[in-house]
């Protein structure tokens, strides 16, 4: 059947032509047109904003590396300070949201109970939650405190972020297994815990890493709640970037969003790679 | 030997007295620590729910609904439709833009290709945004990129102005939220059998008419999904309206932010806020519901 039709078209329905796929990529082009140009313009000579650059130099890295290593004194706070906070915050984040979704991950694909369907909203409600509103409401949770909470309340924030994204790819990879190797290893004797730490998680790992780096990502760029949340003495790199160009684009900072796309991307392609075929999941 | 295998269940059975507690239990501690976070989340969304009927100056403890009310005058109706009205266009060009890309990425079949594409979804997505804005600044600017690319195909004669209007606002959102669009739609693509395209072939279909009348209508649950999360994530978009457009674009939740950052008005913020759950939850709802009755529709017909 299917060399019949091999015969007639000498491409299979259900293959994208020529047209499409260059249409597809010239759409795609224009998605990251920005990075793109953000790149150019780091190793730009001039010292305007004019695209193409006149001239090509590495001197915003040189200048970025000064401000690195020797911070102004104008500065409210310093690079390596802001680097400081932001790794711990992304790190931490990871951290719980792994911990707290891995079980969540368990309960939602293997067991029926009532008010799962519940359950399942909630936990993809900071999805769609607005992002101003969440920020704004932590706000408010966070000063009516009687306790000052600086960095927890970052990881606070970034762990109700970026909880659906780890959960949404443990219940993938959870739901890959199946339900009768842990009935295996009950019936050899293993108790349910032991089960699930044991033979589930183990098989799960790429999923969990998955969710791991997603959880990294989504913390280590997160802007619009941070900056709700944030102290002077407490920023993170994106805080940080902006408060530096609030008034006028300093080119310097091309240099270090070049840095930060070179990370971001160095970890999507490991995601994808640990991923595979079915993609990312969200 | 032949005793082992009774054995065993006498073994297993403290096991299964361990799970003689009820499976909503379990699953409910499971999900404990989960609900935590996320309840975290409904208590502030609570309180903001609460400080919108309340008074400045006496936040927690009056009542009043002058927040709401203020929200009528003309100045931030305006600024409500502004916000619906790009939300709702954004959602509609990343439509119209993800369909193609979608359809080419669920069919890709090198896997170097298809994490080529999926490299380029995600990053405008996962990338902090206020990095891309700034690669929109220099792309809009006057002497920036469009430009120049307008000026030498003679469209234009002198530089338009781009940046910090709501032309500017509507390209950024577009492109920040385009992944929310692609996503959605690849993976109900993915869903349609190719089985269906060939048969359409093998009636005589062109391969136009096979994309227009058998995978785009099968994919439609995953297009409105699309649509509907674009427009959510824009409605409430703050980064790129303050950065390309300056002041001048005050989408709803910039005004939420300038609510409390130099006025102090807590409760005007809050109300706002409010009005953006509850346009959020609404629009999530209206798309459930017609998702879900094309779906019980597609599952009534195959």
């Amino acid at each position: 059947m299917s060399s019949v039709i091999k015969k007639r078209y000498s491409l299979l329905p259900g293959e994208t032509g020529k047209f499409a796929g260059i249409l597809s990529g010239f759409i795609l082009l224009l998605a990251v047109l920005p990075i793109l140009t953000m790149i150019v313009m780091s190793f730009s000579g001039s010292s305007n904003l004019d695209f193409p650059p006149s001239s090509y130099s590495l001197q915003w890295y040189k200048a970025a590396w000064h401000t690195f290593v020797s911070p102004d004194a104008s500065d409210v706070l310093s690079l390596g300070k802001a680097m400081t906070t932001s790794l711990m915050v992304s790190c931490l984040t990871m951290v719980f949201a792994t911990i707290i979704a891995v079980p969540a991950a368990y309960a939602l694909t293997r067991c029926e109970f009532r008010g799962k369907a519940v359950a399942l909203q909630l936990m993809s409600l900071p999805l769609v939650f607005p992002m101003v509103v969440l920020g704004l409401a932590l706000l408010l949770v966070f000063d009516s405190l009687p306790f000052q909470m600086t960095t927890s309340r970052l990881v606070i924030a970034h762990v109700i972020l970026a909880l659906p994204f780890v959960v949404k790819n443990c219940t993938a990879a959870m739901l890959s297994i199946g339900s009768e190797v842990e009935e295996a290893a009950q019936m050899l004797g293993a108790s349910p815990t032991r089960a699930i730490i044991d033979v589930v998680v183990p098989l799960m790992k790429s999923g969990i890493l998955a969710g791991m780096l997603l959880a990294f990502i989504v913390s280590f760029n997160e802007f619009t709640v941070t900056y709700f949340l944030y102290t002077i003495d407490v920023m993170t790199v994106p805080i940080w970037m902006y408060s530096r160009t609030v008034s006028s684009l300093d080119p310097t900072v091309f240099s270090f969003a070049v840095l930060i796309v070179l990370i971001d991307f160095v970890l999507i392609w490991a995601l994808e790679k640990l991923v595979g075929e079915g993609g990312v999941s969200f | 030997m032949e005793h082992q295998p009774l054995t065993h269940p006498v073994d297993a059975a403290p096991v299964r007295a361990n799970r003689g507690v009820s499976p909503t239990t379990r699953a409910w501690f499971f999900l404990t620590p989960s609900m935590l976070f996320l309840g975290v989340l409904i208590a502030a969304s609570l309180l903001v729910l609460r400080m919108s009927v309340g008074t400045k100056g006496a936040e927690w403890t009056g009542f009043s609904l002058a927040s709401y009310a203020q929200l009528l005058e003309p100045y931030y109706l305006k600024s409500l439709l502004l916000t619906l009205r790009l939300a709702l266009i954004s959602a509609v060009i990343a439509v119209v833009l993800a369909i193609p890309v979608a359809y080419t990425m669920s069919r890709l079949t090198s896997p170097f290709v298809r994490r080529i594409f999926l490299a380029a979804v995600l990053l405008p997505l996962l990338v902090n945004l206020l990095l891309q804005s700034y690669g929109w600044l220099v792309i809009l600017g006057p002497g920036g990129m469009l430009n120049q690319a307008l000026m030498g195909l003679g469209l234009i004669k002198r530089p338009i102005m781009l940046l910090y209007n709501q032309n500017g606002v509507l390209m950024g959102l577009v492109q920040t939220a385009f992944p929310l669009a692609v996503l959605p739609i690849a993976s109900a693509m993915r869903g349609v059998a190719r089985t269906y395209e060939e048969a359409a072939a093998t009636l005589g279909a062109s391969r136009f008419q096979v994309f227009r009348q058998v995978v785009l209508p099968m994919s439609f649950p995953g297009i409105i999904t699309g649509a509907t999360l674009v427009f959510a994530y824009n409605a409430s978009s703050f980064v790129v309206p303050l950065l390309l457009g300056g002041r001048r674009v005050p989408m709803l939740a910039v005004m939420v932010h300038d609510q409390i950052a130099p006025l102090m008005n807590w409760p005007a913020a809050s109300a706002a806020g409010v009005v953006l759950i509850v346009t959020t939850l609404a629009i999530m709802t209206l798309s459930e519901y017609i998702t879900g009755r094309r779906r019980r529709m597609l599952e009534a017909s195959q």
